[in-house]
């Protein structure tokens, strides 16, 4: 019974907070001067982040596996705090005041989830096509057609604008058309196709990549929550100052 | 460019004549303009436009804090240096006139962007607001800088919101591991450290005027360490 309370004022404590915090900094600070120099961080988006975890050695991921581990806890943490705060100050006058800052926490928490869905179940795969190429979406029957690639450059020779149109053919039947231009993704069951690169020599040619990102609704979902709950807050803070 | 080193002489003269921050603020501002009429888009990108673009933000949300500090000399001068080194920064970087990127043309890009500098302009703000409180003590100061740093703190995480909208369009992802990515992680952790530490009474005052001021060293590694010395999504 001790131990259990111990183990609850741990997680109500927002000493716990501020360490955990420290300590997620200082890891990441770590990571920082890591990343930049090993060439196996060049290769971190080609699987999902636990795979990629698992295939390389502790002594480079460390400092990934160390923020996983603190970032679990900081999310009992939050989660414990968030709701004696709102259990403590229910009958408050200025409710909203006490609940935007448990707002910005479930925003918050909702954008761990959406890093821990994505790191778990998120893809991408590159292709290079031409005008004409048929394409399989892996783990799926659904075949990309390239029915034209629209390039337009300028006099000095820099890429003004550009355009691809695709078709999405399930056992030989086109479903779906669609274009893909810049910051104009193709979306399709849970995929993001996107053009990465383009060139215009020797042929017309782009780079594809299909994505897939389960946190990404999640990770939207918690911005939102974070945003709105970071604006109330500080309106309330101004206008209890008047 | 002239108009930036008028600009730049404005904010050196403020020192001694404390009316001239606002004139070469409104130089600046002259200067924006111009080079987003010769752009034809909003000039925010490169290092030579954000920092001017920085510079101008210092100087323009000084002002309602100035008001309440009833034009302190310090913290005017404080903002003027500030001011004028990024202005002179600013000069050493050659004006880009190339056209944008059509991945850059979009809202989401230049939201992102303007609130990233507008919560960097606060957080200088609030280094300027932490170092007179630890010469001055007074708790007006001290205070003011918890609310620069709570202003600037809601800029940073919407412009990092909005930057993950823009990343989801253009590059089918949200987040990118990248140096840039990791030490916009660690400053937007530090400044909610921040947030949370001046929670506790004994943090109030001096210690955290301190890590204020120390999260402005940060901020100035995320933006220009990072974006000149590390390869990464943000590379200049």
């Amino acid at each position: 019974m001790v131990i259990l309370k111990h183990i609850i004022n741990f997680f109500l404590s927002l000493q716990t907070s501020i360490w955990l915090l420290g300590l997620f900094i200082a890891v990441f600070f770590a990571g920082a001067f890591i990343m930049p120099v090993r060439e196996e961080f060049r290769y971190i988006h080609s699987v999902p982040l636990f795979e990629w975890l698992k295939e390389h050695p502790l002594w480079i991921t460390w400092w990934l596996w160390g923020s996983i581990g603190i970032l679990s806890v900081l999310t009992i943490n939050t989660i414990f705090c968030s709701i004696e705060s709102i259990i403590k100050k229910r009958r408050s006058r200025q409710w909203l005041l006490i609940i935007s800052p448990q707002i910005i926490h479930i925003g918050f928490l909702f954008l761990l989830l959406a890093h821990l869905l994505s790191s778990v179940g998120g893809f991408k795969g590159h292709a290079v096509a031409k005008e004409g190429t048929f394409l399989q979406i892996p783990d799926s029957n659904i075949a990309l057609h390239i029915k034209d690639i629209d390039i337009q450059i300028d006099k000095y020779g820099f890429i003004t604008d550009w355009a691809v149109g695709i078709e999405y053919f399930s056992e030989r039947n086109m479903v779906k058309n669609d274009s893909i231009s810049p910051n104009n993704p193709s979306l399709k069951g849970g995929l993001n196709i996107n053009v990465r690169d383009l060139t215009t020599l020797p042929e017309k040619t782009v780079l594809l990549q299909v994505s897939r990102e389960p946190g990404a609704l999640w990770a939207l979902i918690g911005g939102i929550l974070f945003m709105a709950g970071t604006v109330t807050l500080i309106i309330l803070k101004a206008k209890l100052e008047k | 460019m002239l108009i930036l080193v008028l600009s730049f002489g404005m904010y050196l003269f403020a020192l001694l004549k404390r009316h001239l921050l606002y004139v070469g603020f409104l130089l600046q501002a002259a200067y924006i303009v111009s080079r987003g009429f010769e752009l034809g888009r909003l000039p925010l990108a490169g290092p030579h436009d954000t920092l001017v673009f920085l510079s101008a933000s210092i100087a323009a949300l000084s002002m309602p804090i100035s008001r309440i500090l009833k034009n302190h000399s310090g913290f005017q001068n404080g903002i003027a240096i500030t001011a004028a080194a990024f202005t002179l920064l600013a000069i050493t970087f050659e004006p880009r006139i190339t056209p944008l990127p059509p991945i850059l043309r979009i809202i989401w890009f230049e939201l992102h962007v303007v609130l990233a500098f507008l919560g960097y302009a606060l957080f200088a703000i609030a280094a300027v607001l932490g170092y007179l409180f630890l010469k001055e003590k007074t708790n007006l100061l001290e205070g003011l800088q918890y609310r620069s740093i709570l202003i600037g703190y809601c800029f940073f995480s919407v412009s990092m919101i909005f930057g993950g909208i823009w990343a989801y369009l253009a590059w089918g992802t949200y987040w990118v591991w990248t140096p840039k990515e990791l030490w916009t992680a660690i400053l937007w952790m530090f400044y909610s450290l921040y947030l949370h530490v001046r929670l506790r009474q004994w943090w109030i005052g001096r210690p955290a005027a301190i890590l204020g001021i120390a999260g402005f060293g940060v901020v100035m590694f995320t933006y220009l360490g990072v974006s000149l010395l590390m390869k990464s999504s943000h590379s200049w």
